[in-house]
């Protein structure tokens, strides 16, 4: 009888020691539990506000898993590097659910991939029609470089830098490409991290753009009217995704995977001829992938890694990018007009910063704000448009040059 | 902080030629991603990073007003050669959009204005069942909007899809 007892209270304490629960109360188990809590405030976010839902609800859940003591869904320490590479061997061999599906992040399969899905969904016409459109798109990426200015000189190391910077880009993929591949593991950033406050600033643009681009504009700019865009050809609209490839492929090489299957999947939405594989990309290849990187990027964000000061750094750095981006782009816009005689509205220029197509209905909002019958949408989608391919090529930039 | 022109326009250069090298397999990058910088490193990085993105839309910008100009040429002689090659005919087919009473002759720009013009009494007639009134419609005529450039139907439309925004 008594060794029955015995079996039955060490099966229990094993059976407590081994729950989550138990781990929770473990030195340090606070930290995973604020994290869940964190997590919570995510989905709240997502789910409440509609804070970038498709990608923050996966991220904070992925955010969930991972600090959920136990349940060994994630290891960060299976993706520190050993002799400069990471042991991919092992991560199949003892990696759990999200160890697997961050391979896809870490490999650099999937922000390509959400590009594919992108250029089937972007009307390229209004950059096409207005070429002039490119240029607010690079002036726009000066946040991504004015921030890199910043990191560097707060003593953030060059990939930190870099990651931290792309932020400005306004383009989830392209920060999570550039930081997967500049990040190499064990440091207090990761691109979980980068992803959070990229995704978080990307649905705060309509609280962060009017307030700048009213300061920088002045009434009798906001209203200036542009003319109407001319109609973009059939033959033109497949012409761009090739020559948009092969230009900045020869110029930035690292940028080629996202510009080409951005541009790949514009080819196939222009062709007329693919219904079936732009119904593919568009909808179920694009579905799948954004569950797949927003829970496997949200399990990059341990417990450990988020209580930093670098990673303040980071929330604080990316809101630095966002505004220097829409200020440059502002600013830009501005010589515009006044290099065209008044022709160019200077809202327009705050589109640049990718986040397709929100900030181009900010450009719209703040325009229809000073007169109501001024429509700025389709002239801002050109600068938006432009960003994407300006951010990528931006992303190529610092994957050359930082190893 | 002050850094040397000299150094910066090495360092930039120096960056430069990493970039146009880099079609090699694996080529040493300049800035070690583990390390921290120095002032010269950051302010040659941004410089030349800056530069690049510009000179890469620019190249796109050109190549766009080339392609353009190509494409409007070529429409506007599309455009010119039919009516080079029937200029005896006074073509009465294309009406104008000022429609006074429906066209005997069904043409097909004329059945759009028809179809048009049927929405228009639809929408009044349902207007005059209301106030118990009876409205007749004589003439129906397109009007350019002087400030905007746009016709009552493009800005209405405008204003429809544009309005959630």
């Amino acid at each position: 009888m008594g060794g029955v007892i015995d079996f039955f209270t060490n099966t229990i304490q094993g059976l407590w020691e081994d729950s989550g629960i138990h781990a929770l109360f473990a030195s340090g188990g606070w930290k995973n539990l604020l994290m869940i809590l964190i997590s919570f405030v995510f989905m709240y976010l997502a789910i409440a506000k509609g804070f970038e839902p498709l990608l923050l609800l996966p991220i904070s859940f992925g955010m969930l898993l991972t600090n959920l003591p136990m349940a060994e869904l994630y290891h960060a320490d299976l993706w520190q590097l050993v002799d400069g590479h990471v042991n991919y061997g092992r991560v199949l061999r003892d990696g759990g659910l999200l160890d697997i599906l961050y391979l896809g992040v870490k490999l650099q399969l999937y922000p390509p991939l959400i590009f594919l899905g992108i250029g089937c969904m972007t009307d390229f016409s209004p950059l096409i029609a207005n070429p002039k459109s490119f240029l607010l798109g690079a002036a726009a990426q000066g946040g991504i470089f004015f921030t890199f200015v910043v990191a560097g000189l707060l003593g953030f190391t060059a990939a930190e830098a870099g990651s931290i910077a792309i932020i400005g880009g306004a383009d989830g993929p392209t920060a999570i490409y550039v930081s997967t591949r500049l990040l190499t593991g064990g440091g207090a950033i990761t691109t979980g991290n980068i992803a959070l406050a990229a995704y978080t600033y990307m649905a705060l643009v309509p609280i962060i753009q009017p307030p700048i681009m009213r300061a920088l504009t002045t009434k009798k700019q906001r209203a200036v009217k542009m003319e109407q865009l001319r109609t973009v050809s059939k033959t033109e609209r497949i012409i761009f995704p090739i020559a948009v490839t092969i230009i900045v492929s020869l110029l930035v090489p690292s940028a080629a995977p996202l510009v080409g299957m951005l541009m790949f999947g514009n080819l196939l939405k222009e062709s007329g001829v693919a219904a079936r594989l732009i119904d593919t990309a568009q909808n179920a290849l694009m579905n799948i992938i954004t569950i797949f990187l927003g829970v496997s990027v949200g399990a990059t964000t341990k417990a450990d890694q988020i209580f930093s000061l670098k990673f303040g750094g980071v929330m604080l750095l990316g809101v630095i990018a966002f505004s220097l981006g829409t200020a440059c782009g502002l600013i830009f816009g501005k010589i515009m007009y006044r290099v065209t005689g008044g022709k160019v509205n200077p809202l327009i220029g705050s589109a640049g910063v990718s986040a397709v197509p929100m900030a181009a209905r900010i450009s719209q909002k703040v325009g229809a704000e000073t007169d109501p019958t001024n429509f700025l949408l389709m002239h801002a989608m050109g600068p938006n448009v432009a960003g994407v391919i300006g951010s990528a090529v931006a992303a190529g930039v610092l994957l050359s040059v930082i190893g | 902080m002050f850094i040397h022109p000299t150094l910066l326009a090495d360092a930039s250069g120096q960056i430069l030629e990493e970039i146009t090298e880099q079609v090699t397999a694996k080529p040493e990058k300049i800035l070690q991603g583990t390390e921290k910088m120095d002032g010269t490193q950051i302010a040659a990085m941004t410089i030349v990073g800056l530069a690049v993105v510009f000179s890469a839309l620019l190249i796109l910008v050109i190549f766009l007003y080339l392609s353009g100009g190509i494409f409007k040429s070529a429409g506007k002689q599309k455009k010119s050669a039919p009516e080079k090659a029937a200029p005896a005919k006074p073509a009465p087919a294309a009406k104008p959009a000022a429609v006074r009473q429906p066209p005997k002759a069904p043409a097909p720009a004329a059945a759009d204005d028809s179809e048009v013009i049927a929405v228009i009494m639809a929408a009044i007639a349902a207007m005059g069942a209301a106030d118990g009134k009876q409205y007749k419609l004589h003439s129906v005529r397109q009007v350019t909007r002087r400030g905007s450039g746009r016709s009552v139907w493009a800005q209405a439309g405008l204003n429809d899809a544009t309005k959630p925004f």
